[in-house]
């Protein structure tokens, strides 16, 4: 297989745009070191070749992985996720999370859940749940308690409006420290949100003109740069105190 | 040597030429005998119930006095053994090549693994006893049944992956769906799969398999092959 010669040294793709089948690293060139490879990067015995396209991303001293942005979610351990319940089995819900598979939510996944008091979500039902086992042959299996078992803000989101994002923003609006846009709608009116990795997200507040206007801004900073998102916010907010 | 006559009437249509609208056939058949040359299909009378005993490929009828064959092949009779207090003969229908192997309880399969899911894997049997099946046998590995030991903390994830080549033992013959089958010996489990590279792996102890194309290691329940 012919190795593209600008391929040579390890960080010359490093956050810049890569397609399938791009020759990354050269392994025979880098001897007795560990990388570790995330998602979308794979060995193909002596390099390193892209699977999705994307920013090509490394995380000193080693670890590279390939950021990319779309409409599907493909489940991986220890996500937070937004669920709609599709079906209520006699020992776990079913759930759909925007994956292959449906997920299975055991029905004493819950903070003191016992077979006496299993809760009663009817299909429709949103769930803001974590993601406890994903691979990519069985159904994933999610959970509404944290590590320790405590309810930990898990569990059925009531009232609100849920839209629907690509994985991408959603990953944006979970970063830290805060994303832009939401900082800026922030300081003016006071709303929830709930982010799943899998591309939903959840907003809440106490009228819905301000549930609107979050939705539609987050809606569109997708592309935005942050201070982009600032102006964008600000003038949504202006037209708002108009009215 | 007794010979039983059988008549069959065939009727024909009425717009034949010939005036006569029927005709007899009649077939002369041997009812004792070594395996005889003619060949038999399913319904057809081989013997009274009070002489023969109904062996393979035969069956006694509804009203329990006619030992009729359900398969087709050749009429075989094989007389009593001395000492069982029943002297009837038994017969059965041998040479009937167009069936392949059917798995029965106790018979090692080799089976490729279809899904594999929380509490059990399904398998599509290929092999019985060495010998290729002709139609399609499922087969489904509970959690129970892959290995003799600790068999609640069994991850099926770590044992099997779809498309595995499986050594397994037929346990039962299941429910309507599915045989149930075993891999909870030595020398039962993964005889054959490839990793998530492609490449046929190697197996390195009797729960690892290792790519030869990338060195990685995947977890399985491996058959030891002598």
């Amino acid at each position: 297989m012919d190795v593209d010669t600008r391929n040579m040294t390890p960080t010359n793709l490093i956050d810049k745009i890569v397609v399938p089948g791009d020759v990354v690293l050269d392994l025979t060139k880098m001897e007795n070191q560990t990388i570790k490879l995330g998602s979308g990067l794979r060995q193909d015995c002596d390099c390193i070749s892209v699977l999705q396209a994307g920013k090509l991303r490394l995380s000193k001293p080693n670890k590279y992985w390939v950021e990319s942005s779309q409409k599907r979610y493909v489940p991986s351990l220890e996500d937070t996720v937004l669920g709609i319940v599709v079906e209520h089995r006699s020992d776990n819900f079913l759930v759909d999370i925007k994956a292959p598979n449906l997920a299975f939510l055991p029905v004493l996944a819950f903070e003191g859940g016992t077979r006496r008091n299993i809760p009663k979500f009817e299909t429709g039902t949103l769930i803001y749940a974590r993601v406890v086992k994903a691979n990519g042959i069985m159904n994933p299996e999610l959970s509404c308690t944290d590590a320790s078992g405590k309810a930990a803000e898990f569990g059925q989101l009531k009232n609100g409006y849920m839209f629907e994002t690509s994985t991408g923003l959603a990953r944006m609006l979970l970063s830290s420290p805060t994303c832009p846009v939401l900082e800026a709608l922030g300081k003016k009116i006071s709303f929830e949100t709930a982010v799943g990795f899998n591309g939903r997200v959840w907003v809440n507040a106490s009228s819905p003109d301000d549930v609107i206007l979050v939705s539609n801004a987050i809606m569109r900073s997708e592309f935005l740069s942050g201070t982009q998102q600032r102006i964008m916010a600000e003038k949504l907010l202006q037209r708002l105190e108009k009215v | 040597m007794h010979v039983r006559r059988e008549v069959i009437h065939i009727h024909l249509p009425r717009r034949s030429t010939s005036k006569c609208d029927m005709v007899g056939m009649v077939i002369e058949r041997d009812s004792v005998g070594e395996e005889g040359d003619d060949v038999v299909t399913p319904g057809e009378f081989l013997g009274e119930a009070t002489e023969f005993v109904a062996g393979k490929g035969a069956y006694v009828s509804p009203n329990g006095r006619s030992v009729r064959a359900c398969l087709t092949g050749r009429r075989k009779v094989t007389a009593a053994p001395p000492g069982s207090h029943d002297n009837r003969s038994t017969i059965e229908i041998v040479g009937h090549k167009a069936h392949g192997a059917v798995p029965q309880p106790g018979s090692i399969v080799i089976a490729r693994v279809t899904k594999v899911m929380a509490r059990n894997a399904s398998a599509d049997i290929m092999c019985v006893d060495s010998k290729a099946v002709k139609e399609k046998f499922s087969g489904i590995i509970r959690q129970q049944d892959v290995r003799a030991t600790e068999i609640d903390k069994v991850d099926m994830y770590q044992s099997f992956r779809p498309g595995d080549i499986v050594r397994a033992l037929v346990l039962s013959l299941g429910d309507a769906r599915a045989y149930y089958l075993s891999t909870a010996k030595n020398e039962l489990g993964v005889v054959s799969a490839q990793s998530i590279s492609g490449g046929t792996m190697v197996p390195i102890s009797w729960t690892e398999m290792q790519c030869p194309l990338t060195g990685q290691i995947e977890q399985r329940k491996v058959a030891k092959v002598d």
